[in-house]
Parts: structure tokens; C-alpha cells; sequence
């Protein structure tokens, strides 16, 4: 596959299904490479991944999801090879490995969706923010519950993507008002809990989320709500912001924007520190942030 | 045959439920519990590690329902299967300290696929007697434990606040009094006012104790230095199932920089959470006789009258809390739960 190809394959995925996360679809674009490439060592190969990822980054989407999904990716591979000898044996395990590997992902959304909905009780009032899928899921498995609860979303400026969440939350059959960014103070004294999803969660704790999250952090902390985030765990990556000056620009804009003068330029994410987050939902069991930083640590040692 | 045997298991079960509800226990009603689960291995007939997770998982549930806001039987039950289940493994692999819990690193290199348990290993009863009889044995040392740890705690001139009367933190007060001077302020937790229980056993070993009314908790805080009290479930948030008034204790030791340990045995540790404040399912009212005297007949028809038992501490207001295997922070709390029990057992 060459680089068009990997971008052709790439965005085709994500076009098809909405449903697809980036990370995964990242990882699904990677598998495929691996079927097709002809390297003739383990070398070779991960240098041509990183091409590859490196291709995929400058697709405009969230970089964010592909660049944790890619670096499990690229890890998945490493600790592949410490079991065989030879790269034919490898490469054959690596492929049968990485089928299980994309089920437990693709898996991953449901578990965190029905975690999360044991949270949600009869006359909860939820604020979300913008559009996620696993908060998405996890009300769908509270409404399937027959339980009765109402959902507060922000329009989420400047892509409004809070309009189609609402609109998904209203087929479901549950009742959903949406309300503007600006208005996240006033509604906070009436909901029971914050609930939203993330593009990434970093070693600390904190995730990085739709510009926006932090603001609705800092106020569900004034007001002593819960801020409980539902995420996957292939979205762990290693990065340590400790402010949002941190964050590298290839996630706070689009790769279409970068070039620009960035100072007239708005960020798409912003970081939210482990400090104002109650819980993790994940594939993985309810963490507290502190628990990521030891997944992590369990993975790359 | 068998259906005898299954009617003596039934028939322990249901004494043992029986004997909690009229406090015929004077023992240790966890160790009773281990004691029970053991009887139910060694007697009733099972073949394979599925069947025996099995059994004890229904007689576990049966227990855990009549006793809902006694979490400490339920997590025993929880340990006992995660024991089975590691016993289990180990006679399969032949492999020590395998982690069953879920982890980012096992999707990573795709392993884990989970066994049925379905296999017949002939020494797997042994083995988890065995083990069982190892953790009785922890069971029983836990209150030493804990309170051996006392000297690393409390320090020559410190003053100590506690609520209530817990046997643990009795324990571990006269452990430190051994060898350290210091003072103990205990509030008197009405309206049932065991706090008078705690102070006057005290006193008699001779600690120099000083018995406040709750409402003074607030007052008095800015002279103390600790405040140490147990609990009777610590939730899986790192979050406190305490005695009534630890909320406003645990608020006035924030409000003074006053650092809060908890002593909590690990079998307190539950893997519930406490979801949207719900406080109905998680308290339990007793009589109101003590808010309001039976006296006072002519008022009760025109107030309502509530004596809740517990109150929810949220994990931010506690420091440490120190279990049998020492000290660790709230936000650890989810790892000892993972070391604990399976996340398959986290519902009976």
C-alpha cells in the first residue's frame, strides 16, 4: 500500500460508518498495511508504520484518537516480536493476534456504555457535552433499562456537534434540551452529574476533550457535581500536559489550519486535569485517574 | 443423597442468615462466614471449579440480600470465589500470581481468553482448603494488624479526635498508648451515643480522654491534630459507609487541614459505588426513640421523625486509610479491589 492508499483506505472507513472511532479506524488502516506489506524485517516494518501514521495524522481528524490508537498499534507490534525468532513466525501470530486485538476493541464501546448506565438512576438529570458515542451508548443502555432520566447538551461551538447529539438522544426516546456553551453555569445547579466522552486520555488522568470540557469541569467542581468521563481504553496515550499550552498544535487544530497564523486560529480540544474528574468509565473497569498512569506504565515497561 | 446434603447446605445458610439477624454471633461475623463457606466446600458435592463457583455464588447471594447494608459478608464471599478461581488456575498452568483483571497491556498482546472453569482437577479441593484456612487465619490477626501499625501514626503530645465507638480504632489507640502519652477527644455520636462506651474504656487504660457532644466537633477541631475512626464499608470509590456524623466530623477536619484516617480490615473494602447521592438504598432508618422520647407522645403525630444509621463520605475528605496490609490513599482503592476480588464476582 502506498501513502495514497493508506489515506484512500483511512477515509473510507471513516466515511462509511460514523460509528468508527478514529483510533480504530487507524488501527483497522494498520492491520490492513500489515496483510499487504512485503518487508523483510521487523525494522523495516515499523519504520513503514510510522509512514503510515504519520500519513493518517495529516488527514484532517481528530489526531488526538489516531495517534494513541497508532502508538498501541506500533506497541501491539513490539511485543509481538519479543515472542518469535524468526520474522515469518512473527508476522503470521501478528496478524492472527491482531484480529483478537481489533474484537476486544470494537468491543470496548458496549462495556463502557453499560458501566456507566448502572450511574444513571430514575429522574437523573445528565449534562454532556458536544457529541460522543460511548456517552451516546451509555444512555441508550439507561433508556433500554426503562429508566427515566433527562439529558442537558451544549450546542458545543463552533461545529454545533451538540445538535446531532441531540437529535440521537431524542430518537432514543429520551427527553434532551440543548442549551448553549455559555450557559453550562446556569444549568449546572439542576443536573445530577456531567458526563462526556473523550478524544484522549493522558498519563495523569486528564483527558483531552472538545474545547469546552475543562470550562464544564471547573464549573461541575464549583458546584460539587460529579464529572464522570466515559472513554474507551485504546485512547490512553502517553503524553503529560501539564497546561494547555502543552498540548502539541497537530491536536488543537486541524491539519488543514496549522499552516496558518495560529494566534487568529481557535482549538478544537483543550486538556482537563485529573483533578477535576471523579471517575474513568473504560473498557477496562471504573478508575479512578490516578489508574491510568499504572496501565500505562503496565504496558510500556 | 445428595439432595440431603443439599438440604443441609440450605439449612446452614439460612442459621447463619438467622443468627446475624438476632446478633446470636459473638464471634467475629466474618470469620463465622469463612467458616460456613468452608463447610459448604468440604460437604456439598461438586465436580468441577464451575459448579462450586456456582454454589457459592447463589449461597453468597442469598446472604448478601438479607444483609444489604452489611457489605462485609458479601465481599468475603467475593474473596472466596476469587480464591477458587486463582487455586483453580494455578493447578491448571502450574503458574503462580497469573492477574486475572482486565488490562490495557492483556488487549494489547490479545491474551486472557478466559477459562470455563470446567475442568475436573481432583487436588483443587485440597488446595483451596488450604487457602481458605490461610485466610482464616489472616482474618483473625486483622484486628493486630491494624493496630500494630499505631506507632508509625500516632506521635508523644498529639491530640485525637474519634466518633463513635469502633473496636478497631479502640485497638489501636491502646496499642499506641503503650508506649506514646497523647489525648483522646471522642464525640459522643448521639442519638445511640456509643462515643460513652469508647471513652470510658479508655479512661480505664488509663488515656487521657475527653467525651464532647457532636455539635462541639466543629469547635474543638482547630486544636486537633488526627482524627482517626472506622468505618463500616469503605466504597469502591475510596468513599466511606460510616457511622452518623462522620460526613460533618470529616467536613470540620477539611475545614481545619486536619488530616483523617480511616481503619478499615480490606474485607470492608466493597466494590459498590454510591450512584447520584442515593441515599435510600444505602441507609438504613432505626427507631426514633432516641431523637425523640416516647415521652413526647403528644408531638409524634404532627413531626416526622428520621434516625438514619450512616452517612456517605465522599473519598476527597479522607487522608489514608490503613488496612491490615498498610496504608493506602483513596485513590488506590480501585487497585485493591482488583487484588481482591474478580470483576465477574463485583455483582453476586
Amino acid at each position: 500500500m502506498n501513502n495514497k492508499e493508506i489515506k484512500e483506505f483511512f477515509t473510507a472507513i471513516m466515511q462509511q460508518d460514523s460509528e468508527v472511532s478514529a483510533g480504530i479506524a487507524a488501527i483497522c488502516t494498520l492491520l490492513k498495511f500489515l496483510e499487504h506489506d512485503k518487508s523483510e524485517t521487523i525494522q523495516e516494518l515499523v519504520s513503514k508504520l510510522k509512514t503510515a501514521v504519520e500519513v493518517m495524522r495529516r488527514t484532517d481528524c481528530s489526531v488526538t484518537a489516531v495517534a494513541s490508537g497508532s502508538e498501541l498499534f506500533l506497541r501491539f507490534i513490539t511485543l509481538a516480536t519479543l515472542d518469535f525468532s524468526t520474522f515469518s513466525d512473527c508476522k503470521k501470530i501478528m496478524l492472527d493476534r491482531g484480529e483478537i486485538f481489533l474484537k476486544k476493541l470494537q468491543e470496548a464501546r458496549g462495556k463502557v456504555g453499560k458501566l456507566a448506565s448502572s450511574f444513571i438512576v430514575d429522574g437523573s438529570r445528565v449534562l454532556t457535552h458536544s457529541k460522543s458515542r460511548v456517552v451516546l451508548k451509555a444512555f441508550k443502555e439507561a433508556a433500554t433499562a426503562n429508566k427515566r432520566f433527562e439529558v442537558f447538551v451544549t450546542k458545543s461551538s463552533p461545529d454545533s456537534s451538540g445538535e446531532e447529539m441531540a437529535k440521537n438522544v431524542r430518537d432514543l426516546g429520551i427527553r434532551c434540551t440543548v442549551i448553549l456553551d455559555s450557559a453550562v453555569g446556569y444549568v449546572m445547579e439542576q443536573v445530577d452529574m456531567v458526563m462526556v466522552g473523550a478524544e484522549g486520555v493522558v498519563e495523569s488522568g486528564g483527558i483531552i476533550n472538545k474545547v469546552g470540557s475543562y470550562t464544564m469541569a471547573l464549573c461541575a467542581r464549583e458546584m460539587k457535581k460529579p464529572f464522570y468521563v466515559l472513554t474507551e481504553s485504546f485512547k490512553f496515550s502517553r503524553l503529560f500536559p501539564l497546561n494547555q499550552r502543552d498540548l502539541p498544535d497537530e491536536f488543537k487544530y486541524r491539519s488543514s489550519t496549522l499552516d496558518k497564523d495560529l494566534r487568529d486560529e481557535h482549538p478544537m480540544v483543550d486538556y482537563t486535569p485529573p483533578a477535576y474528574i471523579s471517575l474513568l468509565f473504560t473498557d477496562i473497569g471504573i478508575l479512578t485517574p490516578s489508574a491510568v498512569s499504572d496501565e500505562l506504565i503496565k504496558l510500556y515497561l | 443423597m445428595i439432595e440431603n446434603k443439599q438440604f443441609g447446605l440450605e439449612e446452614g445458610v439460612r442459621n447463619f442468615i438467622l443468627d446475624v439477624k438476632y446478633e446470636r454471633i459473638h464471634n467475629d461475623i466474618v470469620i463465622e462466614a469463612v467458616k460456613l463457606f468452608k463447610d459448604i466446600i468440604v460437604n456439598v458435592e461438586w465436580t468441577t471449579a464451575n459448579d462450586l463457583l456456582q454454589i457459592i455464588k447463589i449461597q453468597g447471594k442469598k446472604i448478601a440480600k438479607n444483609m444489604p447494608l452489611n457489605s462485609s459478608v458479601g465481599n468475603i464471599v467475593r474473596r472466596i470465589l476469587k480464591i477458587i478461581r486463582e487455586e483453580y488456575l494455578s493447578l491448571l498452568k502450574n503458574k503462580q500470581d497469573e492477574s486475572q483483571e482486565e488490562s490495557l497491556h492483556k488487549i494489547v498482546t490479545s491474551e486472557g481468553q478466559s477459562d470455563d472453569f470446567n475442568k475436573n482437577i481432583p487436588q483443587l479441593k485440597l488446595a483451596i482448603i488450604d487457602h481458605l484456612n490461610e485466610f482464616e487465619t489472616e482474618l483473625e490477626g486483622i484486628a493486630d494488624n491494624i493496630a500494630q501499625q499505631a506507632r508509625e501514626h500516632i506521635h508523644s503530645n498529639e491530640i485525637i479526635m474519634t466518633i463513635g465507638n469502633s473496636e478497631t480504632v479502640e485497638a489501636f489507640l491502646k496499642k499506641a498508648a503503650k508506649d506514646r502519652k497523647f489525648e483522646v477527644i471522642v464525640a459522643a455520636c448521639s442519638p445511640s451515643n456509643q462515643g460513652h462506651d469508647l471513652a470510658l474504656n479508655l479512661a480505664k487504660s488509663k488515656i487521657q480522654t475527653t467525651l464532647i457532644p457532636d455539635s462541639a466537633i466543629f469547635g474543638i477541631m482547630s486544636r486537633v491534630n488526627k482524627v482517626i475512626i472506622g468505618t463500616q464499608t469503605v466504597m469502591a470509590n475510596g468513599g466511606l459507609r460510616a457511622v452518623c456524623g462522620t460526613h460533618p466530623l470529616a467536613l470540620a477536619a477539611k475545614h481545619y487541614s486536619v488530616p483523617v484516617i480511616v481503619l478499615a480490615p480490606l474485607y470492608q473494602l466493597s466494590p459498590q459505588y454510591l450512584c447520584s447521592y442515593d441515599q435510600d438504598s444505602f441507609n438504613s432508618f432505626i427507631s426514633p426513640e432516641g431523637v425523640l422520647n416516647y415521652a413526647d407522645g403528644d408531638i409524634l403525630s404532627k413531626v416526622h421523625v428520621y434516625n438514619p444509621v450512616f452517612d456517605y463520605v465522599p473519598p476527597e475528605f479522607v487522608t489514608l486509610f490503613i488496612s491490615n496490609t498498610g496504608g493506602h490513599a483513596p485513590s488506590y482503592v480501585y487497585r485493591l479491589l482488583s487484588e481482591l476480588y474478580h470483576a465477574d464476582d463485583y455483582e453476586l
